[in-house]
């Protein structure tokens, strides 16, 4: 029952690093908001100062309206799950999530119940009386989340809570938390580098570098509609492409030519990039977006030498070198194809993103 | 060099005596046998020299001696002092120096810390030599920081009156060796991963109850090995005392092992000697077994 609002808020470190610039996110009751971004982009500190372990050096932190900025962590109403689990390794699994409720003086029955309720949520009954020490890496986590459930709070924050698990628990701890979260209807701020967690995970994206926000966003808004070529190429996987290419006119239609391979801009797009003739765009193509096709036309192919096969199963992946570049796409696994083989590819060119060079930004941009 | 199969095992044997026998042939030949030889020499009423025959043989008469003597009482009773004044407070204030200048490097933070370990670094002999000086009632600084800030003319001799001459040595004891233990402890401070600081402090916990709750058990084993060592290293004081006072005056800072130098070594009184160094082992032995049983053996529990 929280909305979270942060309002151009600033984090100045005392050696003058400035690592997180004027961020605006408005967060709504019982939402789940992830912030991604590569590490050192300023999310985790963002998540910090929600949570008051670090100060705010400039702007507004409120909570239900409420401002927070000197509000100190307990005061805010927030429970937090870290990284590294952050279990108190002389406690049992029960101390460990009764211990914020015993430090608040709630009453023992009171207590017993809800981590006994936590405890039959995250399904840990059993391991209540065992030290932290005692568990696998998926156990200790489910304890940290337990540990943050029993306060019932208004805001749940997790700091990259599963980069430290393998492979296939964090899928599995994945779709736990999503479930988790549909069950308390809590609101949660996740912070994670992993663009697949966030996809997967948040009703709304908040991506950032260099301390700054680039786009906030539903998953697939995101990934259709990236406003630069860093949101571009950092939600989806594998990469898109990004290639530059040259744009000239011909015939009256506009081609874009990336020296080995070109392009005919659809005709919506002709007016866009009527101002970038005998000027360099870059040109992003995701890797789902190719087809491997014999008959392409001559509006619009890649061709290629194929340097890398990946076969995964479900799909393949193929690295292949055009003329100048190299571009990864991901083809049907039924595809015949090998290691050194010529292949001419259809792009789909509808789904074409094309980026100011120099700028970086979408150039057919729809907010 | 070792090898793992049936024939190798021979060799294994050889190299395995060849690595353990210098510590081994050392250990024995200057710690267990001079144990058992003192052990021998405390039933004697023996002088140092001359064969240890059945005239002077006096089964348990040196450590009946021992205890019913005042002055050993009174070496007994400071042992137990510096004991109990070390982990109440030398322990405590180190802790709280390490909490203070070990967490965060702050401008000065290196130039406090080498500041309180540097007592540590000095000899004893010279520390003791030191303080002796401060105290010293016609020109030490005390007497001279006295008579500078206020009107009293007197000088002051805390060295020389048996009722204030134990808690100035006390006091040198607790400069020379709190930065060890402020070291140890910053050591274990670097231990406590900062996330469990954190997530206390979002559980709700205010500073005390970090400090209480999360902070000293999980120096646990930190803090284990610093009173072992304080404890252990309060039975054995000896310089400082030694370069103070030699015990005096009055024998008041006597402790156990001046008293065993001042009664033993100086008066020629060998088996007396012995006597007291035999109570002393003891005491580190029964110590050091009942500390590793209860406190270091608990740690899994």
């Amino acid at each position: 029952m929280a909305e979270v609002r942060l309002k151009d808020i600033v984090k100045v470190y005392d050696g003058g690093v400035k690592a997180v610039d004027n961020v605006n996110i408005d967060i709504k009751d019982e939402e789940f908001v992830v912030l991604v971004g590569p590490s050192g982009c300023g999310k985790s500190t963002t998540l910090r100062m929600v949570a008051g372990l670090e100060d705010i050096t400039d702007g507004e932190l409120t909570i239900d309206g409420k401002r927070m900025n000197e509000e100190a962590p307990k005061d805010r109403d927030i429970a937090m799950v870290f990284q590294n689990y952050a279990l108190y390794p002389h406690m049992s699994v029960r101390d460990n999530m009764a211990f914020g409720l015993k430090i608040r003086k709630y009453a023992k029955e009171e207590i017993e119940s809800r981590v006994a309720e936590a405890a039959g949520i995250l399904e840990i009954e059993e391991l209540l009386d065992r030290k932290p020490k005692a568990l696998s890496g998926g156990q200790r986590q489910r304890v940290a989340v337990g540990r943050a459930i029993v306060r019932k709070p208004k805001v749940f924050l997790f700091d990259e809570p599963l980069s430290n698990l393998d492979a296939k628990l964090r899928v599995q701890m994945r779709t736990e938390i999503s479930a988790l979260h549909t069950r308390l209807q809590a609101t949660m701020i996740y912070v994670t580098h992993d663009q697949v967690e966030a996809m997967t995970m948040g009703d709304k994206i908040v991506v950032m570098k260099g301390g700054v926000i680039q786009q906030i966003g539903s998953p697939l808004s995101l990934y259709n509609e990236p406003i630069n070529q860093f949101v571009a190429s950092f939600i989806g996987s594998p990469a898109m492409n990004t290639v530059s290419a040259k744009v000239r006119e011909e015939g009256g239609k506009i081609i874009v030519d990336e020296g080995g391979f070109v392009i005919t801009a659809p005709a919506d797009k002709e007016e866009g990039l009527r101002p970038y003739i005998g000027k360099d765009v870059l040109m992003g193509i995701r890797p789902e977006d190719v087809t491997v096709d014999a008959n392409a036309t001559q509006a619009a192919y890649i061709k290629g030498t194929i340097e890398v096969v990946e076969p995964l199963g479900d799909e393949t992946i193929l690295y292949i070198s055009t003329a100048d570049h190299q571009i990864v796409c991901k083809v049907e696994p039924t595809a015949m194809v090998k290691v050194g083989d010529e292949l001419t590819l259809t792009p789909n060119v509808d789904k074409i993103k094309f980026f100011d060079i120099e700028t970086e930004k979408s150039i057919f941009y729809r907010g | 060099m070792i090898s793992y199969t049936k024939e190798g095992a021979k060799k294994n044997a050889l190299v395995f005596i060849l690595f353990i026998a210098p510590a081994f042939i050392l250990f024995t030949l200057f710690v267990v046998t001079p144990v058992f030889q003192g052990a021998y020499y405390s039933l004697f009423n023996w002088k140092g020299a001359g064969p240890l025959d059945k005239e002077k043989f006096l089964g348990l008469d040196n450590f009946i001696k021992l205890f019913h003597d005042k002055y050993f009482l009174t070496a007994i009773s400071n042992n137990i002092k510096i004991v109990i004044y070390s982990l109440c407070f030398q322990l405590p204030v180190a802790f709280i120096f390490a909490l203070l200048i070990g967490r965060k490097s702050f401008t000065g933070s290196i130039l406090f810390r080498s500041l309180y370990f540097f007592p540590y670094v000095l000899t004893e002999i010279i520390g003791g030599v030191i303080w002796k000086f401060i105290y010293n009632p016609q020109f030490g600084l005390l007497t001279q920081f006295s008579k500078f800030f206020t009107d009293a003319k007197n000088e002051i001799a805390l060295l020389g009156n048996p009722d204030t001459a134990f808690g100035a040595i006390f006091l040198v004891i607790f400069w020379k060796y709190i930065g060890f233990h402020m070291i140890l402890y910053i050591a274990g401070l670097q231990g406590v991963p900062r996330e469990l600081e954190d997530a206390a402090v979002i559980d709700g916990a205010n500073g005390m109850q970090v400090i209480w709750n999360v902070i000293l058990p999980s120096m646990r084993n930190v803090i284990t090995i610093s009173v072992f060592l304080s404890v252990i290293g309060s039975f054995n004081v000896f310089d400082i005392v030694w370069a103070m006072g030699q015990g005096g005056p009055v024998h008041s800072t006597e402790t156990l092992v001046t008293y065993l130098y001042n009664f033993g070594y100086k008066r020629f009184a060998f088996g007396y000697g012995s006597a007291v160094a035999i109570v002393i082992f003891f005491v580190c032995l029964v110590f050091n077994l009942l500390y590793q049983k209860f406190i270091v053996g608990d740690k899994d529990k």
